[in-house]
């Protein structure tokens, strides 16, 4: 009996975590890349690592051989289904993949009756259905495959990955994601778009970039102008904006990156920063007046005066500060609007 | 005292952010940009050295009517399309920003008597 392929098995292993699997198969875990680069656009960087090949692979109504068949089916079943390649499956085995390239082969050398054992490619690069969609992109550009099957940690076949299906659902999700960062009324229809200037209880949400001080701002004047557009009182406006904005650039001057989230109803707007560390020690001496860890060049560009915190918690209405090392800071302050 | 009257008194050149209306309501001296947004003030003349697009996106927070940078400072083109952008006025002088807020002060003064 033939031994089921000889795969080249990238596999996710146990005890790795995925940027070590990725330097094990010389992919940059760090640097100009799909992943990791300081240039990349954070949310595509978090997506690429977010998404599994599990989440792109088709795993249904996959069209196979088995060992015994002939290339001629194989053929047959590519022509009819308009596919380039089929696997060679017998149960959740995979034996190999017999591709457009071994049918013109075959119909060239006359041996087109003859089973698709003696003829199929057998060693195979495979994903796992658990690695990070990063690893399938760099595989596409490394490997000149239109295809890829995946296994799953048992060695099983589960499913195919085309370049197709990773667009599809890479612009699925890419769309998804900026829609979010654009802004999205949501629950539109939750209250009534009758009397005063509010129509729609809104929410938007921005990404803040660490050390982005080229962009720290934009998601203030964003709100700014919501408030604006809103008829929000002008006093009321400028509170919002300016912790807004203190709590923007604290993001980006001394977090890891994060997001400011904005929420505005017919009885208050609420502005939320969440980081992703590193964590503020002392919550109570970081909100007083003057303290401040930033180095000279964040003072150079006209912050780190140390009013961050406490310029927000004075404009507020209510303020409220969490924060653990080293998961990060949230900081919520609510403003009412009448 | 309008946008002309501080190009005039400066010896200086409005380069983004268009002309408007309004008045100076208030004159803050500052490259702090946390010490600026503590101010309440309306219609905030914004004097600094800042030359970076913080300064107007700050100016943009507070509601300020135009910002001045001062000693012939080279502005980034980033922070003169944010101007643009926000219709914030930006008004480039060749004098210190002491000299700056002794003139205002004077100009000030003069409307105020007369």
């Amino acid at each position: 009996m033939a031994e089921p392929y000889k795969a080249k098995i990238l596999t996710g292993g146990e005890n790795r975590n995925d940027d070590q699997i990725m330097a094990e198969h010389g992919l940059r875990v760090s640097g100009p890349g799909l992943t990791g680069s300081d240039d990349s656009p954070l949310v595509i960087m978090e997506l690429l690592q977010r998404l599994r090949v599990r989440d792109v692979m088709r795993d249904r109504n996959i069209i196979s051989v088995e060992r015994a068949d002939s290339l001629k089916k194989a053929q047959t079943l590519m022509k009819q289904n308009k596919i380039s390649g089929v696997p060679i499956l017998e149960g959740k085995r995979l034996f190999g993949i017999i591709s457009v390239n071994d049918i013109i082969k075959a119909l060239e050398g006359g041996w087109i009756e003859e089973c698709v054992s003696r003829h199929m490619a057998t060693n195979l690069v495979v994903l796992e259905e658990d690695m990070p969609l990063a690893f399938a992109i760099k595989f596409f550009q490394n490997y000149t495959f239109g295809r890829f099957p995946v296994l799953n940690k048992d060695r099983d076949f589960v499913g195919i990955v085309s370049q197709r299906d990773l667009t599809r659902v890479l612009m699925k999700e890419l769309t998804k994601e900026i829609a979010k960062l654009e802004g999205k009324v949501c629950n539109e229809g939750s209250i009534a778009k009758s009397e005063g200037a509010l129509p729609y209880y809104s929410m938007r949400q921005f990404v803040v970039v660490r050390n982005d001080l080229q962009n720290a701002g934009k998601a203030a004047n964003e709100i700014k102008k919501m408030l604006k557009d809103a008829q929000i009182e002008n006093k009321i406006i400028r509170r919002v904006a300016v912790a807004a904005y203190e709590l923007e650039i604290n993001v980006c001057i001394h977090s890891l990156g994060g997001t400011i989230t904005f929420i505005l109803d017919r009885e208050k707007a609420t502005v939320i920063a969440k980081d992703k560390g590193p964590g503020i020690k002392d919550v109570e001496w970081a909100c007083q007046d003057g303290t401040s860890t930033a180095n000279d060049w964040i003072r150079s560009m006209g912050f780190g005066a140390g009013m961050g915190l406490a310029n927000s918690k004075r404009v507020a209405d209510t303020f409220n500060i969490q924060s653990k090392i080293p998961s990060g800071t949230t900081v919520i302050c609510e403003f009412k609007l009448a | 005292m309008k946008i002309e009257d501080i190009v005039k008194t400066l010896d200086g050149t409005l380069v983004a952010g268009g002309n408007s209306d309004r008045t100076v309501g208030a004159v803050v001296a500052n490259d702090l940009m946390s010490d600026v947004l503590l101010n309440d003030s309306d219609d905030i003349l914004l004097l600094t050295s800042l030359a970076s697009d913080q300064a107007i996106r700050t100016a943009n927070i507070v509601g300020a009517m135009a910002v001045v940078v001062h000693n012939s400072k080279p502005l980034p083109q980033t922070m003169c399309q944010v101007a643009d952008t926000l219709g914030i006025p930006l008004i480039s002088s060749p004098l210190s920003k002491y000299d700056s807020c002794v003139r205002i002060h004077a100009a000030l003064e003069a409307e105020k008597n007369g």
